[in-house]
């Protein structure tokens, strides 16, 4: 099996505002292919993006890219393209003035050429000679990609790139990217939103309140999250009846019925009371009238992984 | 660096700015016309005092300046497009150069022409006090543009920082302290123009022309230097 040395590689890297601890101890190497970035609004992604640029320093440990260190190394920038969260852009400029200027920032060579070949990756040609200030929030993510793409880097750092994107655009991202995975580019990309990076990340990166709560193939997080027990809120028109049949599941670790009259179910293995629940309801004759997840925020989900 | 430098310059031009520069340059020349028109005109020491030391020195060029200036970073940083430059292969020098010279650019045509109009009025003609003149707001600009560049990179409240350095360090302590005049912007440029023109300015007392020389290179540089290490250790949003 060939090792292929990490892209980028995180060691023990920590870094606080204060009081306030964003990043803590984080370790992780990251190889080709996509990368996802996952964790809650405020889990310390951007700020863990941010090192791994070297927009931001670190308070302790240390960040290399492509074996360099990145703070204060601008040639290293030839190599990666950056997508930051902030959708800022110069509203007096037009699109591909834009890319244009970020190419030859870059010192991009055959400038016009790359411009169009970014500009129509983003499938934004025809808009490419209005100012970026008439634009559509996804239309600016894309123009902004397009910028990040002119000078063909072999790392892509992408924060949220799916913000402001409509279903259509999703699927024609998507597309791109695993393309671009596909041609040997490493890319990272962060997201609050667990189907997001199941449908692109081959490897995921679970960040939740500033820790590295787990990593690895997208079976592997997903089967943790399955483990976590569920509380299921079932009302019906024989709350007594149906709470003694529940608690005989195997799945079902506790019941409750609350003083509303509602059956309050603690769960394992979800899926199979979703399953067992109508068929002992009908079985019974008991009407089911409303059944809700409890805790299924995606903090709550990934709360309970950093507590494990 | 071309393209920083034309990217700063297009951001610098908002119309609203363009419009208070116009009025702030135009307020000597229109003082120069409306005094030395009067029956009571003011010798050429207490003009120099008030309109060139005072306005133009210590009040017009730091301000028009200061406006400038603090956007060459500090909006930059506010709308977070900074990391558009920092995120490129240049050198952290090649951003804030550009930012310079945009500034100085834009704020230069603005002051010069000012205080060539108003020392022309001011002098009857005289090219030599004119060009002294011209050339010390000159100087003003380039060292105050260079300070004003690492303020907007330090703090994000540079106008009032600003304001309150034009205000109380220039304006107040400066005249009244002695030994501030080496550390002050405003009296570098007026030694620069009373050491361009001993025979107009000889009765007034300044830096000596070398010692002016000397610390406006210090204290242009020194800001630059300041400006490119800041750049190269501040977290950039």
């Amino acid at each position: 099996m060939i090792d292929v040395q990490p892209v980028i590689r995180v060691d023990g890297v920590s870094r606080w505002f204060g009081s306030v601890v964003a990043v803590s101890d984080v370790t992780f190497d990251v190889r080709p292919g996509i990368t996802g970035l996952l964790g809650p609004n405020g889990a310390g992604k951007t700020t863990l993006l941010r090192m791994i640029t070297g927009l931001a320093g670190t308070s302790s440990g240390t960040i290399e890219v492509f074996g360099q260190r990145v703070r204060d190394n601008p040639p290293l920038y030839r190599r990666m393209g950056v997508m930051s969260e902030h959708e800022t852009v110069y509203g007096f400029m037009k699109g591909r003035e834009f890319v244009r200027m970020m190419g030859r920032l870059r010192r991009v060579t055959n400038l016009e050429a790359a411009v169009d070949r970014a500009i129509e990756l983003v499938d934004l040609t025809d808009a490419a000679h209005r100012t970026l200030g008439t634009y559509s929030r996804g239309m600016r993510q894309r123009m902004r990609l397009a910028a990040t793409l002119v000078h063909d880097p072999e790392l892509l750092i992408l924060d949220e790139p799916l913000n402001g994107a409509d279903p259509r655009q999703r699927v024609h991202f998507q597309g791109l990217l695993r393309t671009l995975a596909a041609e040997g580019r490493t890319i990272v990309l962060s997201s609050h939103i667990l189907e997001e990076v199941e449908q692109l990340a081959d490897t995921v990166l679970l960040i939740v309140n500033g820790k590295l709560a787990a990593s690895g193939g997208f079976r592997a997080i997903r089967a943790a999250l399955n483990e976590r027990p569920y509380h299921v809120r079932v009302i019906c028109d024989a709350p007594r009846e149906l709470a003694a049949a529940i608690v005989r599941l195997d799945s079902v670790d506790a019941v409750n019925i609350d003083p509303d009259g509602a059956i309050i179910v603690l769960s394992r293995n979800v899926r199979d009371v979703q399953i067992e629940l109508p068929r002992l309801a009908r079985a019974k004759s008991i009407s089911l009238r409303r059944v809700e997840p409890l805790d299924d925020s995606l903090e709550s989900v990934f709360g309970y992984l950093v507590e494990r | 660096m071309g393209t920083v430098y034309w990217l700063t310059l297009r951001q610098m031009m908002g119309r609203w700015r363009l419009l208070i520069m116009t009025l702030l340059a135009a307020m000597p020349v229109l003082i120069a016309v409306i005094t030395l028109r009067s029956s009571r005109a003011p010798r050429v020491e207490e003009f120099e005092l008030v309109v060139f030391s005072g306005m133009l020195a210590g009040s017009i060029a730091p301000l028009v300046v200061l406006a400038i200036a603090t956007a060459a970073f500090a909006n930059e940083i506010e709308d977070r497009t900074l990391a558009n430059l920092t995120l490129a292969p240049i050198r952290r020098w090649q951003i804030v150069v550009p930012k310079l010279l945009a500034t100085i650019t834009i704020a230069a045509p603005f002051i010069a022409t000012s205080a060539f109009l108003t020392s022309h009025v001011a002098f009857l003609g005289d090219v030599k006090a004119t060009m002294a003149v011209t050339v010390s707001s000159l100087v003003a600009v380039s060292l105050y543009a260079s300070a004003f560049v690492w303020l907007g990179l330090v703090t994000t409240q540079a106008i009032g920082v600003g304001l309150l350095y034009i205000v109380l360090w220039e304006g107040f302590f400066s005249g009244f302290v002695s030994g501030v005049r080496l550390l002050s912007i405003r009296h570098y440029s007026i030694a620069w123009m009373h050491g361009l023109d001993q025979r107009r300015f000889a009765a007034m007392d300044s830096l000596s022309l070398t010692v002016a020389i000397v610390t406006s290179i210090i204290v242009f540089g020194g800001f630059l230097l300041l400006s490119v290490r800041r750049l190269r250790r501040m977290d950039v949003p």
